[in-house]
């Protein structure tokens, strides 16, 4: 929590805005439960806010009444500090980015055109639609031959990422995402869903993601909203305060028994606090290695053989210990070795999966960097100090 | 052939252009088991011409009309759904009466000629265009005018830029199926005194086959240029229906 209001605050964005709720609510018919009710919360500007839930929780009816899609029954929205009752709709909805997981695109308009859709609207000028389209092609990732094309001539995963160059096309303040990528085979929607954060990284909008996947809410929210039917709010917390330390037991069962190991994917192997093994080099006299393996304070109890550029080459057992000089052939071989950037869980995995107690961890130059163990990851799920290791979604890692 | 009788009024309107020739006595015709004479034809060609014309006139006022009508009325009905079914039924029952007793039932209240010809054929075709004009918008998928309406288009910028595009497709192919049929059934035209193709078939005799295969054979070729003018210019409007998957 702490950590991503500092973000919000320290990184004010230009081109997006905060959006609030207040005690908006959607009412259908004059009596009937509410489908949204009182919703409360606050979106800070360039973050992404995830609203998740199971079916007929509220969560799209929520979103789309920021865009006046679905008008609110009482209460009000503001975007950036502007009701958004004050607006005429359509003025308004071009203001803001629209994505849903059926795409819409038009299909009797060319990629090009369905990109250059609101700035048309918007009465851009030909040149300056020509050249916003032309970079969105490039910041989607889409051959430019391709704006020639019709939608049906493009792939389910090429027509999403239009889909979503159309809603940034005129720079919008807010974008409102709902269940952009669900419609979508799950090894493209992973892809989509990297590029997405990739791109936001860059952009940095206000963005309202919608989607019933705790999985995606956690990898893409720097804030997640869990929704419970009737339209109300469980919980509104960062995805590693939510998985830590869920706020009822609606969310408890929401997020799911594996929270421990859904941690562990937001993180990155540098985020922990690593073991140091004591070094040896090549021709080294072994009595030195053994003096620093007697020291009380050590950590790892195997000496690891590396190279001159410290690079790790492997582990020494008892019998190198009892030759001279460090051999340059080490008897165990190094086993899994992990790189800082690491995905924590795909760590833990690579450990087990070893069947290795120790792993090395190497900088981006192969130099060592320290040693990971299976005690260092279950001592750090017991402790708290996950609270701490807060990113947004953008830098949290996604590969 | 000209003998008096039900069609005493036939050629009113053509009076002038279905002259007796000395051709029309000629061997040939004479025998009804001839299937065709192309001496009489090639003679007698020219006789053609003004229905020709006059059957090109019925049927492309009669459409014209009956599109804009139809048309109209499919747009107003696909903003208030309730109009939707008694404008089906309206328009069902026009198309269901039988068109010759159509023209006479219209005869009393717009007297003889070619505009009672006309408001029966276009009456006829406001079914067909109506139907397909609602089917071709309600096929229109949700997604996409849900994508119109969230980037802020307006309700009539999704009818004009998104809806109908969309439609064209099924609106031209009621165009054609409207057209094909106005062409047939303006042969019936001459009853109420509207001239057309039909005129030289009652005038010249319908025992004499020749001359229906000359009339029968401009209209059907008549409906199916229509039918390709109608076809390319619907292909001309939507190319990204030609536009093959990746």
């Amino acid at each position: 929590m702490s950590a991503a209001e500092a973000t919000s605050e320290t990184q004010p964005q230009p081109g997006a805005s905060s959006v609030s709720y207040e005690g908006a609510t959607k009412r259908y018919g004059s009596s009937g439960a509410p489908a949204v009710d009182q919703l409360t919360l606050e979106v800070p500007a360039g973050e992404i806010c995830v609203l998740v839930g199971p079916s007929g929780c509220g969560k799209t009816t929520a979103m789309r009444m920021v865009n006046r899609t679905v008008e609110m029954t009482a209460g009000d929205i503001l975007v950036g500090g502007e009701s958004v009752r004050d607006k005429d709709p359509a003025q308004l909805r071009r203001e803001i980015g629209y994505v849903i997981q059926q795409i819409g695109l038009f299909p009797h308009r060319t990629i090009a055109q369905n990109i250059a859709a609101v700035p048309q609207l918007l009465g851009w000028r030909k040149e300056r639609t020509q050249a916003r389209t032309a970079e969105l092609l490039e910041l989607i990732g889409l051959d430019p031959e391709l704006g020639e094309r019709y939608p049906a001539q493009l792939s389910g995963g090429q027509q999403q990422r239009v889909g979503v160059a159309r809603a940034l096309a005129a720079d919008p303040l807010v974008m409102l995402m709902d269940e952009p990528f669900g419609a979508i085979d799950p090894i493209s929607r992973e892809r989509l869903q990297n590029e997405f954060l990739r791109l936001q990284a860059q952009v940095r909008k206000t963005v309202l993601f919608v989607t019933h996947d705790i999985d995606e809410a956690i990898k893409m929210g720097d804030r997640i909203a869990i929704m419970k039917e009737g339209g109300r709010v469980e919980q509104y917390a960062t995805p590693a305060e939510v998985l830590m330390a869920p706020a009822t037991e609606f969310v408890e069962d929401f997020v799911g028994a594996d929270r421990a190991l859904k941690r562990l994917a937001l993180m990155r192997v540098a985020d922990i606090d690593l073991w140091e093994a004591p070094l040896a080099y090549v021709g080294q006299a072994t009595a030195e290695v053994r003096a620093k393996l007697a020291q009380p304070d050590v950590e790892v109890p195997y000496p690891l053989l590396v190279d001159s550029e410290r690079r790790p080459l492997g582990w020494l057992s008892e019998r190198d210990l009892r030759a001279e000089t460090v051999p340059a052939q080490p008897d165990s071989p190094l086993g899994p070795l992990l790189d800082r950037d690491d995905v924590m869980r795909d760590a833990l995995a690579d450990l087990l999966q070893g069947e290795a107690q120790y792993a090395a961890v190497v900088d981006p130059e192969g130099r060592i960097d320290g040693v990971l163990s299976v005690e260092i990851i279950s001592e750090f799920l017991k402790s708290p100090a996950a609270k701490t290791e807060e990113h947004s979604a953008v830098e949290r890692p996604h590969d | 052939m000209t003998s008096p009788g039900p069609f005493a009024a036939v050629g009113e309107v053509g009076k002038g252009f279905i002259q007796e020739r000395s051709s029309d006595t000629l061997p040939c015709q004479a025998d009804p088991s001839n299937f065709f004479c192309w001496d009489w034809a090639k003679e007698n060609i020219d006789r053609y011409q003004t229905p020709t014309i006059q059957h090109v006139e019925l049927v492309l006022i009669a459409v014209v009309l009956g599109f804009a009508l139809a048309f109209a009325l499919a747009l107003i009905a696909h903003r208030r759904r309730w109009l939707q079914p008694p404008l089906l039924a309206a328009t069902g029952v026009l198309f269901t009466i039988p068109s010759i007793a159509f023209f006479f039932l219209l005869e009393p209240f717009t007297g003889r000629g070619r505009d009672t010809a006309i408001i029966a054929l276009a009456a006829f075709t406001l079914q067909i265009i109506y139907r397909n004009t609602i089917v071709g918008l309600a096929n229109v998928p949700g997604a996409v005018k849900d994508a119109a309406r969230g980037m802020g288009l307006t309700e009539r910028q999704i009818l004009w830029k998104v809806e109908l595009p969309l439609a064209a497709p099924e609106i031209f192919a009621g165009l054609q199926i409207a057209m094909v049929s106005t062409v047939a059934i303006a042969t019936l035209a001459t009853f109420v005194g509207g001239g057309g193709l039909g005129e030289p078939i009652l005038r010249q005799g319908i025992d004499f086959l020749t001359n229906i295969i000359i009339a029968g054979g401009i209209a059907f070729l008549m409906a199916i240029v229509f039918g390709l003018i109608l076809f390319a210019v619907q292909r001309l409007l939507t190319p990204w229906r030609r536009a093959g998957a990746a």
